[in-house]
């Protein structure tokens, strides 16, 4: 066997030869060629199905969940971020509460009183 | 393997949809597809069912094949790529254990039972070295590829190549040497 060279660009007959003998198929070659070849029709005709076609096959279903999603995704929506009317958000803000809350605040002509404004902050509800 | 010539002529012909052709080519590739894909993956059946999976996938590609450039190295490396993607679905499984008596040197019966226990002890070597180097110098060693097509096979530089190759021969060496040993 050559010394091994580093990088040597010629093939090692010895190591080849042996590696060969490892490597070669124990089974009979014209069974494998045999296999490969019942094979030959099915593989081409997997293969000339095109990929438009899939994806066309894909199309209907995938237009008929997009819509399903979107009706859903509204009326979920609809549902949950509806914002409150108008008229109840001025009612709670109108709400008595006890003690100078704050409807007195809003309600008052003269500027708010510094200790009215921190009472109606800190008064519980 | 066949001239680029006579292989450009029978791709030609598989293209025509002459299954005959495709047989002739796949009887003149498939020893080396079978050694390159059992490189890989160790278990010969495994090989050879990688194999024809890169033999098929090559027919399905045989539009894509440049007939100005050698066929055998644009099918080796769709056998390889064919050979890892198997070995990475299968992954669990790995390549047998060597018995203890081939580990240590058992009893040597004759010429056909040293000649499978070398073959035991090389293929052990060639599995515990990364699939690259593998690839690279059986492709090189004993396919007879040159670095620059291994380059094109394995999708990697050529001094790459080069030093996969130094490396898994100077693994594969000792054990040869070792084993030529009284």
């Amino acid at each position: 066997m050559k010394d091994p060279q580093p990088f040597d660009h010629r093939p090692d007959p010895e190591l080849g030869a042996a590696l060969r003998a490892a490597l070669d198929p124990q089974g009979d070659q014209s069974a494998f060629v045999a296999r490969v070849l019942a094979q030959y029709g099915t593989a081409l005709d997997r293969a000339s199905i095109p990929t438009l076609d899939v994806l066309a096959s894909w199309f209907r279903p995938g237009i008929a969940a997009a819509a399903a999603a979107l009706v859903l995704g509204f009326v979920f929506g609809r549902a949950v971020l509806e914002p409150t009317s108008a008229t109840e958000s001025i009612d709670a803000a109108m709400a008595p509460v006890e003690g100078p809350g704050l409807a007195a605040l809003v309600m008052a002509q003269d500027p708010p009183d510094a200790s009215v404004v921190f009472t109606s902050l800190v008064e519980p509800q | 393997m066949g001239s680029s010539v006579e292989d450009a002529g029978l791709v030609a012909r598989t293209l025509a949809g002459d299954r005959a052709a495709f047989g002739v080519l796949v009887e003149r590739y498939a020893g080396q597809a079978r050694r390159v894909a059992r490189a890989v993956l160790g278990d010969p059946d495994d090989a050879d069912d990688a194999a024809q999976d890169g033999f098929l996938s090559a027919l399905v590609k045989l539009g894509q094949y440049d007939p100005r450039r050698p066929f055998g190295p644009w099918l080796m490396r769709i056998v390889a790529n064919a050979a890892t993607d198997r070995r990475r679905r299968r992954n669990v499984r790995r390549v047998e254990p060597l018995e203890p008596s081939l580990v240590g040197g058992g009893p040597r019966p004759d010429a056909a039972a040293i000649r499978s226990e070398l073959g035991d002890r090389l293929r052990a070597a060639l599995a515990e070295l990364p699939e690259r180097r593998r690839k690279a110098v059986v492709l090189f060693d004993v396919e007879g590829y040159s670095h620059a097509e291994i380059a094109g096979i394995l999708g990697i530089p050529e001094g790459t190549v080069r030093s996969e190759v130094f490396h898994a021969r100077r693994r594969l060496r000792t054990l040869l040497a070792d084993w030529k040993e009284p």
